[in-house]
Parts: C-alpha cells; structure tokens; sequence
C-alpha cells in the first residue's frame, strides 16, 4: 500500500482501519499523522452531528428564529488549529530541525490540501483557476493537461497557486513559488511521494506526485505552460 | 422464526426500543431534511408505521437499521408529497433551535454549518457512519450502492469538511 492508497482508506474510515493501513501507519510518520488528525476531525464531526433531540412530550418550539451569526474566522482557525495541530507536531518531529527545508515545507503543505490526492476528470471551476492564476502572475496554457483543482494558498507568508494537474500516473501537485529561487533543481522522495523543485521564471516550480508519476516529464510539461507575468 | 414483538410483551418491548432508538432517528431524520419541524413528522409517521409492522421483525438487533430504512422511506414519501423551498444555509442554522444550540461549542455550531452544506450524496453516508456507527458495507446496503462507491463519497465527504476548515485558515492568514 503506498501512501496514495492509505489516505483514501483512512480518510473514508478513520475509526476502523483494516490491517494494511495500520501497518502501513506503522511505518510512515505522515500518514500516522494524517489518521490522527482525520479521527480528530471525526471526533467534531460527531459533536456537530449530534443535535439536540427535542423531548417527546415537549410541545413544537414557535418562536422565531434568532439571528444567526456570521461565520468566524476566528473560530475556525480554533476549530482547524486543534485538528492539524497532531499532524503539524508530527511533521515538526519528522524534520528535526530549526527551519524547514523548501521541499519539507512543500511537503508538509500537502497535508493541509487533501484534494491533491482526489483522482479525477472533473476540471476546476474555469473562474477559480482564472483568479488562482491571476493572484499567482501567471498563465497556463492547456497543453498542461486537466487540472482539477486550483487554489491561492498561503506557503511560507506568501499567496502561491496550488494546482493539481491529472495525469496517467495519478494526480500531480504543481506549486508555483514566486518568490523561492533555489540555486539549483531539488529532487526529493518521502514516503510515496517523489518531487522536484526547478528554478523558473523569478523563483521556481514545485511538482510533487506518487510514485506512478513521470516527474521528469510532467516537469517539462508544466514548465512550457507556464507563463510567468512581470511584477 | 424468532418473533419478539409479538404480544403484550412484544408490544412494550417495541415501545421501549423505540424510546431507545429515537435520539438517533431524530438525528438521521434531521440530517436528512435539515429542518427540526420537518424531521419531528418523519419520526412519528416512521414510528407509527413501525408500530404497525413490528410482527414482522425478526430480531432485535435488526431494529436499528430497519427503523432508519422506514425513516429514510418517510422522509422521502414526505419530500414527494411537499416541494420544500430552497433554505439559506443561515436560516437552517437558524431554524435548529437556537436557545438549545446556544449551550453547545461554537466551533460545533460552525462545523454543523458546513455539514448542512454538504451534499446529501456525501452528508448521509458520513451521518450513517459517523453518527449511527454503520459500517461502510452496511451503509452500501442501505442505500443501494457498492462498498467502493460508499468509500469515495465518506473520503470526499471529510476532504469538503478539512478543505472548509482549512479555507477557514487561509481566509485569516490573507
């Protein structure tokens, strides 16, 4: 089982993991990681699904409905800080260090995007990718392939386009990184998961997929496709 | 065959496993309507007829999924009866009896948000399992799909729930 496979276990049944994904969690800190914070997720799920039950003798409530409040971010950020919070201990443990390499950050972005692994032929929203690729200086020409999801992240105080482009070898994550220029191309492997980080344009192109994937030629592709604008 | 709600006993044990069970049939009735008033009226017409078809249960422990069945017919048979109007998400929210929500977490409140706008595809396979405690095969048997499609829709289902929290996140970092 490859770590591809374990996170559409896992992410569908967090509470009863067979065999295979235990033993694979066993001997991948990551994906160990990401059971946690999916059971955790699970564990509000079920606080949140369980809505209070109206008393069988207790007669139909009429009053009108109090305002409800707007969403706050804070709150979210509470809500989600506690769910990640596993993860990022786990990813702080697995890189031992006081600052974060790119491509371990590259890495550890991925945790927090889940729909880099959603296999699929639906393509993003044209609009979405349109502001993604605006907000990020770029263009992207077809040639790239599907992309099926596109999203303006925050990476390293920064708002980058985060792309997951479809490809034969299972779904690619491609993060345009404007404004880190490493001296030299990164190639990286962990756990299932092989990248590179080639330097482009002002600052460099990270592309990240599993171990089906042709990197080497999805990197050429991708970097013919982008059109870097000018600051 | 085993009959146990057959008879006065039968009939007092049916009325307790009801008693027992209806939390839960309120619940799956809610997340299936999203409206308390709404899931209040599939409860007591599934526990009505329920009652009128308890001889035909076999075993106790087949009471739970057999009652979820009649409640999700209901519902249906309700929703075919009556065209609901398209409800904002904020007046669902608004709708779950404030003065009772006003006890619980606030982030349960804003993740019950996000849940109500789930598709119902993705939100009642996730209730299923998370809340009622099915297993993905029986979950495939209760709504008529295989145990592959089942697993997809609850990974797609919790990957909209973590990618909402996340949006959360990003919006307060921006």
């Amino acid at each position: 089982m490859d770590c591809l496979e374990f996170r559409r276990l896992a992410g569908a049944d967090p509470q009863h993991p067979e065999a295979a994904v235990l033993a694979h969690a066993a001997g991948c800190p990551r994906c160990a990681g990401y059971l946690r914070q999916t059971q955790e997720l699970d564990r509000h799920i079920l606080a949140a699904l369980s809505v209070p039950v109206p008393s069988p003798h207790a007669g139909r409530a009429t009053g009108a409905a109090a305002p409800v409040p707007g969403l706050d971010r804070r709150r979210w950020y509470a809500l989600a800080a506690s769910i990640v919070a596993g993860v990022l201990v786990g990813s702080l443990l697995w890189i031992g260090g006081p600052r974060n390499s790119l491509a371990q950050d590259v890495l550890a972005h991925m945790d927090h995007e889940p729909e880099a692994f959603v296999v699929t032929t639906t393509p993003a929203d044209d609009a979405v990718l349109g502001r993604v690729l605006e907000r990020g200086g770029i263009r992207l020409r077809p040639e790239v392939g599907t992309v099926s999801y596109a999203n303006s992240c925050r990476f390293r105080g920064r708002t980058v386009p985060h792309l997951v482009v479809q490809t034969d070898g299972g779904p690619v994550t491609v993060m345009v990184l404007r404004h880190e220029r490493p001296d030299a191309t990164v190639r990286f492997a962990d756990h299932g998961f092989a990248g590179t980080i080639v330097p482009a344009g002002p600052g460099s192109i990270a592309v990240i997929g599993g171990s089906g994937a042709d990197l080497e030629q999805i990197t050429e592709r991708v970097l013919a496709a982008v059109d870097w604008e000018l600051d | 065959m085993n009959a146990p709600f057959t008879g006065k006993d039968g009939e007092s044990a049916f009325a307790r496993l009801c008693d027992e069970l209806r939390p839960d049939l309120f619940r799956f009735a809610f997340w299936l309507a999203r409206d308390r008033q709404v899931a209040e009226d599939v409860v007591q017409e599934s526990l009505l007829r329920a009652w009128r078809s308890r001889e035909s249960l076999a075993e106790t422990g087949a009471a739970k999924p057999w009652l979820l069945t009649i409640v999700r017919r209901e519902h249906a048979r309700l929703y075919e009866r009556k065209r609901f109007e398209t409800v904002p998400v904020d007046d669902l929210v608004g709708s779950e009896s404030p003065e009772l929500a006003a006890a619980e977490e606030q982030q349960t409140l804003d993740l019950r948000r996000a849940i109500l706008e789930l598709e119902d595809d993705y939100r009642e396979p996730l209730v299923l399992q998370v809340l009622m405690g099915m297993t993905t095969d029986e979950i495939a048997s209760q709504l008529g799909l295989t145990q592959a499609a089942v697993l997809t829709r609850l990974f797609r289902a919790r990957q909209k729930l973590r990618k909402r929290l996340v949006a959360g996140v990003n919006e307060e970092g921006s």
